[in-house]
């Protein structure tokens, strides 16, 4: 099988995938005891008035009507419109995706830029000091709360010290470039306003360093196993033995294979940092999907709720599919069948 | 492994670390200054009638001026804003939608904070009631203009009443509950407006409620101008402001910040103090706490009480307490055994330690009142008799027949400080004999059980949508409106009938000892326990001046709020 075809089938399973997801999410988010309207409405409000609001989002319909409602919608390519801030959800889905976007590649990229080189050095210094050092840092990383951290952090670094900027995503009085794609820093560049580009970037470092660190860990651990693994086989023995340089020993043999199960952990990792992180984000004031998605499923938001969770579906999928991949690149023996 | 392997792999590292680390160009270092300022706590306290001024309680006089770091013609608050929803009168109706639209809009008749017993005049100059009660003749103040630089005349006055009215959005019915259709409000000329109610209210009440910003009044031309679809602008007016207030909304970014420009055409000479307002979207206390402590905000509303006892006398930091319009209560559902019995009522009354609730659980961020009519509005009643008293509770059980006690369930939302109250009060019951076992349930379900009269014991809150004792007397006392005294099963027709004389009484003082009549009979016979009202507690930078938190959640007034030193 080629890679088109391929791609086709895990495209067209994937349908499949996401109805079911939508079939648990809606009747999870619809037999729950709980009322969205009264909770938009608030405990004053009149019965008639929770009444009549009822009838206007159609929620008064027996749920068999309502869920093929909400499918013919959704194939008309329709979310519908959330009861909390009124407004189309696709529109809300845009408004709070790119922030996570931004968010999460950043905390990608300092995740891979701390947890490559720990998990290397943790290999090659089997349980030597720098091992056990990089093994404790990582260990830290997942076992600390990312609240904690955060808090921490913006305690010392912005409220004492005063090298990083407080919660926010700009200054008070730094002008937002004009929204293009929705994350601030590409914005700012493309625009060509290097005031908002530096001050986005500041604003970047902390959220995405205590979620990145989070993420660091199982990086950590899974490049550290498997590199540890593949220095035992045949082929390191012969590069070895054929008197190649310790350093394209690790570098060009040892490290490309032990990166394949490392890549599965970074796309899956990278899946759940999209889906926003929503302590983070509330700890940085960083309005994104995590926070969209929390504040749905607390005020019991039916249709926010189910847009977020399939989006949240769509992106774990498609970062299954790229990981898998990916696979093909990192080791030509790996064929799609 | 070599030396210089190591180097590689160290060079790796040290690289990936700094990558995001010098990304920005270099670090701002930032002396932190540390110079001695005034502290003080200042309480305002609402009293009915004449209000006092502000009282300050703790003031130490210190110099010399803390250090501003934010600009001095920009107030920059902190505030959660996850609930705003649209900025457009006929739809606000969350705390932070109308706490702006406040800012952007001028109604026909106002509070002026801490006072909310008597109306003052704004975009209303002065008015008349027909003898029945029913007419309302409105005469328009000459000479506002609204930010577009149109004047303001009664076509936008009856243009922005009717709008409510025909748009039957949720916070409507605060008008429509006395003008149900659009035609009886009219024109009488340029400068005269005619308002006919359904039927005849106490004039304090309907003004009261023409002080909700469903009354704002917005400019006609520049919102037909935006209607689409026969919306009358509201899409438009969700983020863009139509009004002659102390400021113009000038942009909204969700779930960010919300920042006003002041309105160039304002009509009260000297207003607004300050240039520009930034309502920083800060859902997270303790950052809240972090920029008011650092001077990079001027005002932080949602501290916790923790926090608030933790700033209180920090240098330059002054914390600002008002009662609110709100009251927690322990609601009891007469249907179910044996709170049908008044001494059973009256037994849990006498159980629960309502000092240790204030003062330990809240850390003081309420003050204790147990009238169903929150202390500030016309006909608050001061009585306190509850305190606990366990021989008292349980010689009352035993005359009601339970003198071993019984077994209730308490439903409360899964929150602080509420669950926190429902543990002590368990507590409490339990000294005299009542089992009490705790049910979580989210807001939005426990709400939908509790309209349904489903539930037992219950831990919730009641805010008023107007500073008129009305919305108290009638959701506590009326169980013909289906609200607090429905839901607990408590029909009572003294009551009720007292709650609907005292909405149409013309005169205030009798109006007054009507409600004092009423609160202290639900006091004795009704099925609450009234266990505390909440205090607002805002924090300010020293330098901020003017600012009043807002006891309710309509009336906050930014338009005299400057910065020493600013301009």
């Amino acid at each position: 099988m080629d890679l088109k075809t391929y791609i086709l089938r895990r495209l067209a399973l994937m349908v499949f995938v996401l109805f079911g997801i939508i079939v648990i999410t809606f009747i999870v988010s619809h037999v729950i005891p709980a009322d969205p309207i009264g909770a938009i409405l608030g405990p004053q409000a009149p019965p008639e008035l929770v009444e009549k609001v009822r009838r206007e989002w159609g929620f008064d319909k027996p749920l068999p009507e309502q869920f093929v409602d909400y499918i013919i919608n959704l194939l008309h390519g329709n979310l519908g419109k959330s009861i909390r801030t009124n407004k189309p959800v696709a529109e809300d889905l845009i408004r709070f995706f790119p922030a996570t976007i931004e968010l999460a590649t950043a905390a990608m990229i300092v995740a891979i830029a701390i947890g490559i080189p720990l998990g290397i050095i943790s290999a090659i210094k089997k349980d030597k000091w720098p091992d056990h050092i990089s093994r404790i840092f990582a260990l830290m990383g997942v076992s600390m709360p990312v609240f904690w951290l955060g808090l921490i952090l913006l305690f010392v670094l912005y409220y004492q010290l005063g090298i990083f900027p407080g919660p926010g995503r700009l200054d008070p009085g730094i002008e937002a470039p004009p929204r293009i794609t929705g994350i601030l820093t590409l914005d700012s560049l493309i625009t060509g306003n290097f005031e908002a580009f530096t001050n986005a970037v500041w604003h970047l470092i902390l959220p995405s360093f205590v979620l990145g660190y989070y993420a660091s860990a199982s990086i950590t651990r899974i490049t550290r196993t498997s590199l540890l693994e593949v220095m035992t086989q045949d082929f390191i023995r012969t590069a070895r033995a054929k008197g190649l340089p310790e350093r394209v020993v690790l570098f060009r043999h040892a490290l490309r294979n032990a990166l394949i199960p490392t890549t599965t952990v970074i796309g899956m990792a990278y899946g759940s940092l999209l889906e926003g992180a929503i302590l983070t984000e509330t700890i940085f004031a960083w309005p994104g999907l995590g926070r969209y998605s929390t504040g749905a499923f607390l005020s019991v938001d039916f249709l926010a709720v189910m847009g977020s969770t399939l989006l949240i579906a769509v992106i774990y999928s498609v970062a299954n599919l790229v990981v898998d991949i990916l696979y093909a690149f990192l080791d030509p023996r790996i064929r799609y069948a | 492994m070599s030396g210089k392997d190591w180097i590689i792999v160290i060079v790796l590292l040290i690289v990936g670390l700094l990558i995001g680390y010098f990304a920005a160009g270099p670090g701002k270092t930032t002396t932190v200054t540390v110079t001695q300022t005034s502290v003080k706590t200042v309480t305002v306290t609402q009293t009915a009638g004449a209000p006092p001024p502000p009282t300050t309680t703790k003031t130490t006089t210190t110099q010399p001026k803390a250090q501003m770091k934010t600009p001095a013609d920009t107030l920059i608050i902190a505030m959660d804003t996850s609930d705003a929803v649209s900025m457009d009168p006929a739809r606000a109706y969350e705390f932070t939608s109308c706490f702006v639209v406040n800012q952007l809009y001028d109604k026909l008749v106002d509070f002026e904070l801490p006072d909310l017993v008597n109306v003052k005049p704004e975009v209303a100059e002065k008015w008349e009631i027909s003898k029945d009660g029913k007419v309302w003749t409105f005469h328009i103040r000459k000479g506002i203009k609204f930010a577009s630089g149109n004047p303001l005349t009664a076509d936008d006055v009856v243009y922005s009443l009717q709008r409510v009215i025909k748009l039957k959005q949720t916070a409507s019915w605060v008008l429509t509950q006395f003008v149900s259709t659009p035609e009886q409000i009219e024109k009488v000329d340029d400068y005269t407006v005619r308002i006919t109610l359904d039927k005849p209210v106490a004039p304090s009440f309907f003004l009261a409620t023409l002080t909700f910003t469903t009354s704002a009044v917005v400019d006609k031309q520049v919102v037909e101008a935006h209607a689409k679809n026969g919306d009358m602008g509201s899409d438009w007016m969700t983020d863009h402001s139509a009004g002659s207030g102390p400021f113009v909304l000038e942009k909204w970014d969700r779930e960010a910040e919300i920042v006003l420009k002041a309105n160039p055409y304002y009509w009260k000479p000297g207003q607004p103090a300050v240039k520009k307002v930034i309502i920083k979207h800060v859902p997270e206390p303790t950052d809240q706490l972090l920029l008011i402590k650092k001077g990079d905000v001027d005002i932080a509303t949602d501290l916790t009480a923790e926090q608030v006892k933790q700033v209180e006398g920090t240098p330059g930091i002054n914390v600002i307490k008002v009662e609110r319009t709100h009251i927690v209560y322990l609601g009891m559902n007469v249907a179910v055994k044996p709170l049908d019995k008044e001494e059973v009522r009256d037994a849990i009354r006498y159980c629960i330690d309502y000092d240790g609730i204030i003062n330990d659980i809240l850390l003081g961020a309420a003050i204790k009142w147990q009238t169903v009519i929150p202390k500030g509005l016309l006909g608050a009643n001061p009585k306190t008799p509850y305190k606990k008293d366990v021989a008292k509770a349980k010689e009352l059980l035993a005359k009601a027949g339970v003198p071993n006690g019984f077994t209730i369930e308490l439903t409360t939302p899964p929150t602080y400080p509420q669950i926190d109250i429902a543990t002590k009060i368990q507590a409490d019951l339990a000294e005299c004999g009542i089992k009490v076992k705790i049910v979580q349930m989210t807001q939005s379900e426990m709400y939908e059980k509790y309209r349904k009269q489903g539930l037992q014991l219950v831990l919730a809150g009641w805010g008023s949508d107007y500073p008129d004792p009305d919305n108290n007397a009638k959701a506590f006392g009326d169980y013909r409106v289906k609200q607090l005294a429905w839901r607990n099963s408590w029909y009572d027709d003294h009551a009720a009938d007292l709650a609907e004389k005292a909405a149409v009484e013309f005169d205030n003082n009798k109006r007054k000892q009507m409600y004092l009549e009423l609160t202290d009979y639900i006091l004795d016979h009704g099925p609450y326990a009234i266990l505390y009202q909440t205090l607002a507690q805002h924090v300010a930078r020293d330098y901020v001046k003017n600012y009043l938190p807002d006891p309710t959640f309509f009336l906050e007034d930014l338009s005299k709020v400057s910065k020493a030193g600013g301009s």
